[in-house]
């Protein structure tokens, strides 16, 4: 049996699966101040009558990070930067400023300024006085180069011992060194709290005597082992939204282009899935106003929902962007589409009363009577919905692409399936799908998607290797591993058996090692480098994935 | 600095940016114009996160039509045999920023694609230069057509002197053509001298200052302060476009000029263009990534005052008083020309009579053609004068192609505009070219006739 929770904001949403049926469903408030407690109501109502010796899984999503960092509760993190040349580090906006070090890498991880020892030394003192435990070293090119990073963090860590320090190059290799910042710095202000969850976690699980493997669920829908998961604390990021994309892809058939639509009190969180595939966020997931390098689904949160204030202007409904309470039929402030759904009878949630007076003070601003007003709320969320989704298909057409064939073949695509997850989905996504022209799909258990998308998900896995032969070295962008190569002539298929070797070492530190074979390559190119009118030597990249899937038992 | 826009270009505050390295096409792989020449470039720019700054919007290109090229060029045999994907991509990427620019997505916007194109003149009988089209050219004459902008502006910032670019607008009075770059007697092309200055109806719209080898930041910020803001300022062009080579930098391999990254930041700083378009620079490693990341800083209006390359020491490079007073005379020389640029042309009017006629050779080194050149504008009172070009292209011992092209210019009075269908139709029966062809700006139609099968192609 496979057990799924996800602890959301508000509830914790729970499934108990058996093979590719779905035992029982459950949901508790979320609990904050006592997460062990809600953990362990949780399991209660699950697990009624049932032997703990049965369950083979255990995957947990949650949004606590998210929540975390949304609420400034991460904890305070020393910046420290060796930017060498090219942008002025005041232009990049990391929310706080930073320490920058002399000392710079290139391109190709030649040393071009030797670190300034001294400035090192100085910034670990800087850093001591004000009280800091947290330090984020990172340098431009440091992941073609660890050595600056490294000494660096060494000096400051003679000065202030306690700290914990975290290096750029440790916690992500892609390009792109603002992000890398970013990313460095939420993996040290999450991790602490971060280990109290998952130590939570097992607590709860050993109280209640379930001792199968525990996974956490990423941002890109990949299951980690929980105990390897602390050291990477930001990949949880998100995996609240990424739960219900996996539920989608659990809970239909969806072998074609579709939108999950997520309709919540809030906000709507809309998602793609290409040809069965969800997207992802093509450089990585935003984190209030951090760009970061973490994997995510590329997910689009828009500000309307059930609850969104309606208000009237010039003959027109205009619904969201804010919430001031519940539906008026639920004893909230004022008119919401929820109202509006319960007046044209697509819900029977809350008081048909009150929600008649609240479209009644709605239609008596329209002159028009309350079911027409009503249908005016509907069409407006809807039509807002509509648009939003256009305006993702447009922007990922127009993700930019380096290579001609990528321009020449400029593929065009529209949604062939709306699929409605989420409590106010099923009166709503139909006439999304509608105005789409797409077919409509409200899967049966779609409201506990996101939980039963964490019990069938299964682990993801990418490996980012660069090889220089004129240097003789090999880098891996995601654990900063190095090493050595020889002859200059190595070809794409010798790069990739490397790129295999490392990703099954990899799978096999992070316990996920039977995932290993299943790796494609996604990416590869292969540069001659020429100086003068000669080959020097070659530039390697290929990257290879495991992407996000289902359990193969899950599907009959 | 000197402000030379008339007017701002639109409400939006970004810089719209299109990299393209097409790192799937190369003239040879171990040609300068190859798949690594921009990969350090990307490397740089990726790292630096400028595609994420908020004032910098990444754009997509979109590919170019084949009508596009034919606007500009007058293909042998055909558009089609003489591009790749690449180069409509290339020149799509200028293509889309000029569309951005008019509808007021962004504020200026940089093409960092290759193939580069300035070195491809009207007539296009294979690559020269390492170009086969000209992108600039293109998106000249495609913001006329489509915007109907008049008066137009470009400074070519690339080492060589744009012999392509220059061509294409060499008749042309609304067009300023103008260009620094090393002198042509120690450099390809081997033109770009004062005394080309276009022609006899647009006298002094072209302006060329040939520099010599080794000026440094110095010598360029004083051609730019001294002539080409002060003449911008004069011209008042609606747009001004920067064909941006980067091989005045001190580390070009095939070049010999001192220019640092910091110089060529503040130059596009200063001169404000709003669109550059990449050409040539092939220090892959010690330039490329720098110019570009300062570029597009100060074309964002970011601080690049941090862009130095690793071997660079500011005063490294000093010129000598000689070579300060050789500008100094090249300017003084060119105000001379720009100043008496209306004089120049009523007295060439008044010495030619109804035609003006030139030969020109033009050497194709990329595809070793030969190419002979006979062309003819009439001197119209009332338009800019329809054009014909006789020309034969010789690979080797063997005639390759011949054309008859006729160029209906923008406007073109009835006079002009029969005449010119006149002779196209005439030379259809001439056995001496292979193909006829005809421009016709203001219908924008085009056509290409093969004399042999007499078929007509038209774009």
């Amino acid at each position: 049996m496979l057990i799924g929770i996800d602890v959301g904001g508000t509830t914790t949403d729970a499934v108990l699966i058996d093979g590719n049926r779905v035992v029982k469903t459950s949901y508790v408030p979320t609990s904050h101040g006592d997460l062990l407690k809600c953990l362990l109501n949780v399991f209660d109502l699950l697990m009624k009558g049932v032997d703990p010796k049965k369950v083979e899984r255990v995957v947990l999503s949650t949004t606590l990070i998210t929540n975390m960092i949304a609420e400034g509760k991460a904890q305070p993190v020393g910046l420290v930067l060796m930017p060498g040349p090219g942008t002025n580090p005041k232009d990049y906006q990391l929310g706080q400023e930073p320490i920058v070090l002399d000392g710079a890498i290139d391109f190709r991880g030649h040393e071009i300024q030797k670190l300034n020892e001294d400035q090192a030394k100085m910034a670990g003192r800087r850093l001591y006085n004000l009280g800091l435990k947290k330090v984020a070293v990172i340098g431009k090119f440091g992941q073609r180069n660890h050595s600056q990073e490294i000494k660096a963090g060494e000096i400051i860590s003679q000065i202030m011992p306690d700290a914990q320090i975290e290096l750029g190059h440790k916690v992500t290799g892609q390009l792109n060194f603002p992000r890398r910042a970013a990313t460095t710095l939420l993996t040290a202000a999450t991790k602490d709290s971060y280990r109290e969850f998952t130590e939570q976690v097992a607590r709860a699980l050993k109280e209640r005597k379930i001792s199968a493997p525990v996974y956490i669920l990423k941002a890109d829908g990949g299951t980690l082992p929980l105990e390897k998961s602390v050291e990477m604390p930001v990949e949880t990021i998100f995996s609240g939204p990424a739960a219900s994309i996996m539920g989608v892809l659990a809970l239909t058939t969806v072998e074609q282009t579709s939108v999950v639509v997520d309709i919540g009190g809030t906000t709507t969180d809309l998602a793609l899935i290409l040809s069965g595939e969800p997207l992802l966020s093509s450089k990585g997931a935003k984190v209030e106003n951090l760009l970061t390098h973490i994997r995510a689904f590329a997910v689009k949160s828009v500000a309307i929902g059930g609850d969104s204030i309606v208000n009237v202007a010039q003959d027109c409904v205009d619904v969201g962007p804010r919430r001031d309470g519940a539906a008026f039929c639920m004893g909230g402030p004022g008119p919401t589409p929820t109202d509006a759904m319960r007046v044209l009878g697509m819900t029977d949630i809350g008081d048909l009363a009150l929600a008649r007076k609240a479209m009644e003070s709605v239609a008596s601003k329209l002159r028009v009577t309350p079911e027409k007003a009503a249908q005016m709320v509907v069409d407006a969320v809807v039509a807002k919905i509509v648009s939003e989704v256009e305006q993702m298909f447009m922007e990922w057409e127009q993700e930019p692409a380096y290579r001609v064939w990528e321009i020449v073949k400029n593929e065009k695509l529209k949604a062939q399936c709306v699929v409605g997850v989420g409590g106010g989905a099923p009166p709503l996504v139909p006439l999304v799908a509608k105005k789409l022209e797409a077919k409509v799909i409200v899967p049966e258990y779609a409201s506990v998607a996101n939980a039963i998308g964490a019990a069938v998900a299964r682990p993801t896995l990418t490996l980012n290797l660069r090889v220089d032969t004129e240097q003789g070295s090999y880098s891996v962008a995601e654990e900063g591993l190095t090493g050595k190569v020889t002859g200059r002539n190595m070809n794409l298929e010798q790069a990739e058996a490397l790129a295999r070797k490392l990703l099954a070492e990899r799978a096999e530190r992070l316990g996920i090692g039977e995932q290993a074979k299943e790796a494609e390559v996604t990416y590869s190119e292969i540069f001659n480098m020429v100086r003068g009118w000669s080959t020097v030597g070659r530039l390697l990249d290929v990257r290879l994935e495991v992407p996000a899937g289902i359990l193969e038992g899950w599907r009959p | 600095m000197v402000g030379i826009k008339t007017e701002s270009k639109g409400r939006a505050e970004k810089t719209g940016l299109i990299f393209f390295p097409a790192f799937d096409w190369a003239i040879s792989p171990t040609h300068p114009e190859r798949e690594e020449r921009l990969l350090y470039t990307r490397d740089q720019i990726f790292e630096e996160g400028l595609m994420d700054l908020p004032q910098i919007e990444e754009l997509k290109p979109r590919l170019a039509t084949l009508k596009d090229i034919a606007r500009t060029h007058f293909c042998v045999p055909d558009v089609e045999s003489q591009i790749t994907e690449a180069h409509l991509v290339a020149a799509g990427s200028a293509m889309t920023l000029a569309d951005a620019l008019e509808k007021g997505e962004i504020k200026n916007g940089f093409s960092l694609a290759r193939p580069p194109g300035h070195h491809s003149m009207m007539v296009v009988h294979g690559n020269r230069g390492f170009c086969n089209i000209n992108n600039m050219a293109i998106m000249v004459e495609y913001f006329r057509t489509k915007y109907g902008h008049k008066n137009i502006a470009i400074v070519d910032t690339d080492v060589h002197h744009g012999d392509g670019t220059q061509d294409i607008f060499w008749h042309d009075p609304d067009v300023l053509y103008i260009s620094f770059h090393q002198d042509g007697r120690t450099l390809y092309p081997g033109s770009g001298f004062t005394n080309e200055m276009g022609g006899p109806q647009a006298l002094g719209r072209t302006l060329n200052v040939p520099l010599p080898p080794g000026t440094t930041d110095e010598g360029i910020h004083y051609v730019l302060d001294n002539f080409i803001l002060p003449v911008l300022k004069d011209f008042k062009p609606e747009l001004v476009l920067n064909s941006a080579g980067q091989d005045n930098h001190f580390t070009d391999p095939l070049a010999n000029m001192r220019f640092s990254a910091q110089g060529y930041a503040r130059l596009n700083e200063k001169l404000a263009p709003d669109i550059c378009v990449l050409e040539g620079g092939y220090a892959i490693e010690t330039a490329l990534p720098y110019v570009n990341t300062g570029i597009i800083q100060a074309m964002a209006g970011l601080d690049y005052s941090h862009v130095i390359e690793p071997d660079f020491t500011p005063g490294r490079f000093t010129q000598s008083d000689e070579m300060n007073r050789s500008i100094e005379d090249t300017v003084d020389e060119l105000l001379d020309i720009w100043n008496n640029r209306d004089l120049l042309v009523e007295n060439a009017q008044s010495e030619l009579g109804d035609f003006y006629r030139r030969r020109k050779r033009i050497f194709y080194d990329t595809d070793m053609i030969n190419e002979n050149q006979e062309e003819s504008v009439r001197l119209c009172k009332d338009c800019h004068g329809y054009m014909t070009i006789a020309s034969t292209a010789q690979r080797g011992y063997g005639i390759l192609n011949s054309a008859y092209c006729v160029s209906i210019p923008r406007g073109a009075c009835k006079s002009c505009t029969e005449d010119a269908h006149e002779e196209f139709e005439e030379h259809k029966d001439d056995r001496k070219f292979n193909y006829i062809c005809l421009q016709d700006k203001d219908r924008d139609s085009y056509q290409i006739y093969d004399v042999r099968t007499r078929n007509r192609k038209s774009y």
